[in-house]
């Protein structure tokens, strides 16, 4: 599996040889734009740290865990990874820690520490996600966007919870 | 975006107010800081991949990507320009191979070419969603934590989380077929 990658990159440039193609100005004129990219997504960046950040510090986000861990726990999703569900839209660092922790707390392959794993793997930083792809756009108005992603990460908690136990 | 921002970072700022009055800035700075950093790592990370785009799309690489997901991209987002097709396809490419850092740049692209508005139309909606649901085959990160970790077996995630993303995936797609109708 690791060789996809690097393979991929070879075949790429291996190719574009082949074609005839300038692949050194084209390889230059691609990275150039990513400069733009990063300026338009910084201020995002910044703006959604601070909202994560101050929310882990006051520990609000603490306590609305101790608040909806029973519903969670009646759909099978344990109580100790509540916390992951909760923090994993917001923060891919913040999670990654916090998963970190679950492992060590709890035994990386502890019936918690795999579905810790999966919630991880099957969900996706959805409030990151949405301010880097608008960051350069004129969208003010996201409609169903968020909440079907917010869903699914939920969806996907409930139901690698689920396969955890089974498989 | 901006009604849940606003809450939720007034009600924490609050909340630390009465409980760590000194840390308040300290957090808003720290963020800040961290943010820089971040946009840094981004920033090559996009550097790379944009390059490789680039010299693939001069290839007629992405063209030949663009043809081979073009029955399911026309169902998934009806009708889009061809550039914003392209940039679809190769974000699925990478999603598919597990290069979540390269689908990035390629999201952003279709975004760009698709939103005009300040309404997310129903192709941003459906591009947002399929890559919130992460297909993801390979979950890179949590394996090389596990095994980093001293997991017995860090693999042994790999079909529990497959079947969980897959689920997610036609979960995310039903639903924005539900809220948007059919593409037109």
């Amino acid at each position: 599996m690791s060789y996809i990658v690097p393979l991929l990159l070879v075949f790429v440039l291996v190719l574009g040889l082949a074609k005839r193609v300038n692949v050194y100005d084209s390889f230059v004129l691609g990275a150039k734009k990513s400069i733009n990219l990063s300026w338009t997504v910084f201020p995002y960046l910044a703006t959604v740290f601070i909202m994560v950040n101050a929310l882990h510090a006051s520990g609000l986000d603490a306590w609305l865990t101790k608040i909806v861990a029973p519903p969670f726990e009646l759909l099978g999703v344990p109580r100790e990874v509540v916390q992951l569900v909760l923090l994993r839209p917001f923060s891919g660092s913040g999670s990654l820690a916090l998963l970190t922790d679950v492992y060590n707390s709890y035994g990386v392959d502890s019936y918690i520490g795999r579905c810790a794993s999966v919630i991880m793997g099957s969900s996706e930083t959805v409030f990151y996600v949405a301010s880097v792809y608008f960051a350069g756009t004129h969208v003010r108005h996201t409609g169903w966007a968020i909440p079907i992603a917010l869903f699914c990460n939920f969806i996907g908690a409930v139901v690698g919870c689920l396969l955890c136990r089974i498989m | 975006m901006n009604i849940v921002w606003t809450v939720v970072t007034a009600l924490s700022l609050l909340t630390l107010t009465f409980t760590h009055p000194q840390s308040v800035l300290t957090v808003c700075l720290d963020s800040c800081s961290q943010a820089v950093t971040a946009t840094l790592g981004l920033a090559g990370i996009y550097c790379l991949w944009m390059g490789i785009f680039e010299v693939a799309d001069k290839c007629r690489l992405v063209e030949g990507l663009s043809r081979c997901f073009e029955k399911l991209n026309k169902w998934l987002y009806g009708n889009v320009s061809k550039v914003a097709l392209q940039y679809i396809s190769l974000n699925l490419a990478s999603n598919l191979l597990g290069v979540g850092n390269a689908a990035t740049p390629s999201a952003i692209g279709a975004i760009a070419e698709m939103e005009h508005g300040e309404k997310l139309s129903r192709s941003g909606a459906m591009l947002f969603v399929i890559n919130a649901s992460s297909v993801q085959l390979i979950p890179t990160t949590v394996m090389g934590l596990r095994a980093s970790l001293g997991s017995a077996d860090p693999a042994d995630i790999l079909l529990p989380n497959l079947i969980a993303t897959a689920v997610t995936s036609v979960v995310g797609v039903a639903l924005v077929f539900c809220a948007y109708g059919v593409a037109k």
